[in-house]
């Protein structure tokens, strides 16, 4: 292995980590809303390991994208970090990655700065984690040949499927809120039922 | 030049007493008129709701000050307290809004969601021109220019307040006109930060605080809410002054409040009362004996009726018993009743009308009001008593509203004042003669979004 291919498997290595990385944050941030949670983990904790599991994700996700810049064979410019379809080397698969590089700059932006700004306009902002994977999963198909067959693809696909699931799931969920007023009257039938409550 | 200051200090605060339109009595400080004990001064003397025209023959019109703030040294003389439970010093209020940056709005609070209250609505029908007296010279005195009245969703009662505004349209009373705004029939809803958000256009629900409604209240604005008590005695006080205001009283509280009595008989209304009058003459508890008194309403506590016996309706007498005067509620329960299985119907109602907002509340009070129940039905165990306090001290303190912390005041003073019923029965029996409920509670939990706007 010479000091160019080093690269260029980091680079591909840490890419594919940082999609099912990114799965994995996306799901933990479906699953976790008002009344829904994951079985066997309190609220806070999903929330915490959301939190914790992006920040790895980033830890990846910057080795994937210095790799790729610093790799020789590809010559993709350090403005491509940040503003799209600037690469020479597959302009439009690597312009999709710098779009998603740049939607999750500013979903973990207003989240570092959550509790100064107003919930509408975090939320509204975070809602574009929904846009970003999307243009992830089309950019690691388009960018990564590999991932189009074997077990790369079926990975692929499986961290989509999961990710689709979990929305689903949550649709199905907030179908089946109960309204604000009558939760507490559905506590108390529920007390009531259980007699001393022990 | 700090001389010079204190000259220019003080020929402003001439110029403050002096600024009375002319015509008017200014009544000195120092003397008190005669008469001026006289109760009632908030409700209409002759029993029928004061008309606009009984209403100037009586009181004579409103006596604007001419500026903000001109008003605030009068109300601090006086002593007035806010009338709708808390008894904040009401002069602070007017100038905390006051001294906001923001045009501030001014809420007249009509919409007691005390079941056990009544006296917020008798007033507006009693004497509606003196709360709206009131109502523009808070406005006046914060430098308002948006004035809401919130009361009660009873047509008769709006239909009323609306004739009232539309005589004071015409005799050119207001400066500001007031716009009406109704409340739903919820505990909460009169609630400072649910009023902010129902006169905003949003439902009636409580917010966290900070920021209080005060510095962040309706549409944004600093919010000046003030009970419509509170209102009609800045009308009275406007005009014969703090002294007369002081005239009855105690040195600390003074003034009158209203209070709704319900007596150990079944009888009972509303009255104004002198604060520091003892509570076993407004319940009249030598001739009808209690079992317990409850005051201050279901967020306030029960006395045993020895406490009550040597008791006053004040602050100072009421405090350290974990009790206070509130909004002037006081119940006798009568004797052949049964203290636990009043206080858990309370509860019960208390946990349905929580907002479903905070865990505690939406998660601890049905529990604590089902338990509570298992205990009036004697089916509880010594353990279920641990379980009640243990619960209570998880729920204290951590509401956006106080509703979690008066439920539990209410529910520990039960507890204490009705030791020897819990052991009655928690042996399986209760002392109790009639099943017939005493305190009222209203019918129809909230179960849709629209039942908080």
């Amino acid at each position: 292995m010479t000091t160019g291919t080093v690269f260029w498997y980091a680079s591909r290595a840490t890419g594919v980590v940082s999609l099912v990385l990114f799965s994995v944050v996306a799901i933990l941030g479906i699953m976790v809303n008002r009344q829904g949670r994951l079985p066997g983990l309190p609220r806070f904790a999903v929330t915490g390991l959301h939190r914790s599991l992006s920040l790895l994700t980033l830890a990846f996700l910057g080795t994937h994208i210095v790799t790729a810049i610093a790799d020789g064979y590809a010559h993709i410019p350090w403005l491509s970090t940040i503003v799209p379809f600037t690469s020479g080397y597959e302009r439009f698969w690597i312009g999709l990655g710098t779009v998603a590089i740049d939607l999750m700059a500013a979903v973990i932006v207003t989240s570092l700065l959550r509790t100064r700004l107003s919930p509408a306009l975090w939320r509204a902002v975070h809602w574009l984690a929904y846009v970003c994977y999307p243009v992830v999963v089309v950019h690691s198909l388009g960018a990564n040949k590999d991932l189009r067959s074997g077990w790369l693809l079926a990975l692929t696909m499986a961290t989509v499927f999961s990710v689709l699931t979990a929305i689903g799931y949550r649709i199905l969920a907030a179908a089946a809120t109960v309204p604000r007023p009558a939760r507490v009257p559905r506590q108390l039938v529920r007390a009531d039922r259980t007699g001393s409550l022990r | 030049m700090t001389s010079g200051a204190q000259a220019s200090a003080t020929g402003r605060q001439a110029s403050l007493e002096g600024t009375v339109q002319p015509g008017a009595t200014v009544q000195p400080e120092a003397t008190v008129q005669p008469g001026a004990t006289v109760l009632p001064r908030l409700l209409s003397a002759s029993g029928r709701p004061a008309d606009l025209a009984e209403h100037l023959r009586v009181h004579g019109r409103l006596l604007y000050r001419g500026g903000a703030r001109m008003l605030i040294h009068s109300i601090e003389s006086a002593g007035l307290t806010g009338r709708g439970g808390a008894a904040f010093p009401t002069h602070r209020k007017l100038t905390a809004v006051a001294d906001q940056l923001g045009v501030p709005v001014v809420v007249g609070n009509g919409a007691e969601g005390e079941p056990a209250s009544d006296k917020d609505k008798t007033l507006l029908w009693s004497s509606p021109h003196l709360v709206l007296d009131g109502l523009q010279l808070a406005a006046e005195a914060v430098g308002a220019r948006r004035v809401h009245l919130y009361l009660h969703r009873e047509p008769a009662l709006v239909r009323h307040l609306e004739s009232a505004l539309a005589g004071r349209a015409a005799a050119g009373l207001d400066r500001l006109q007031v716009g009406l705004v109704t409340a739903p029939a919820r505990f909460l809803a009169g609630e400072e930060s649910a009023l902010a958000s129902r006169v905003g256009g949003g439902a009636a629900l409580p917010r966290f605080t900070p920021p209080r409604v005060f510095e962040h209240g309706v549409d944004g604005a600093p919010t000046l809410v003030q009970n419509v008590e509170t209102l009609a005695q800045l009308g009275l006080i406007s005009r014969y002054g703090p002294a007369w205001f002081r005239a009855v009283g105690t040195e600390a509280e003074p003034g009158s409040m209203l209070t709704t009595i319900r007596l150990a008989d079944g009888s009972g209304g509303v009255a104004e009362a002198a604060i520091g009058t003892p509570i076993s003459q407004l319940l009249k508890l030598d001739r009808y004996p209690a079992r317990a008194v409850l005051v201050g309403g279901y967020h306030g506590a029960w006395l045993s009726p020895e406490q009550a016996g040597r008791l006053t309706l004040s602050n100072a007498d009421l405090r350290p018993l974990g009790a206070a005067a509130g909004a002037g509620v006081l119940a006798a329960l009568p004797v052949d009743r049964c203290g636990l299985v009043e206080s858990a119907r309370v509860v019960r109602y208390l946990a349905l009308e929580s907002a479903g907002q905070c865990g505690p509340c939406l998660n601890g009070l049905p529990r604590i009001a089902a338990s509570l129940n298992q205990l009036a039905q004697r089916r509880s165990t010594p353990a279920d008593r641990d379980d009640v306090q243990r619960w209570s001290a998880l729920v204290e303190r951590r509401g956006a509203c106080h509703h979690p912390d008066g439920t539990v005041r209410f529910l520990r003073s039960a507890l204490a004042v009705f030791t020897d019923e819990v052991t009655l029965h928690e042996a399986g029996r209760c002392s109790a003669r009639s099943p017939e409920p005493f305190l009222p509670i209203p019918a129809g939990s909230p179960a849709r979004e629209e039942d908080w706007s």
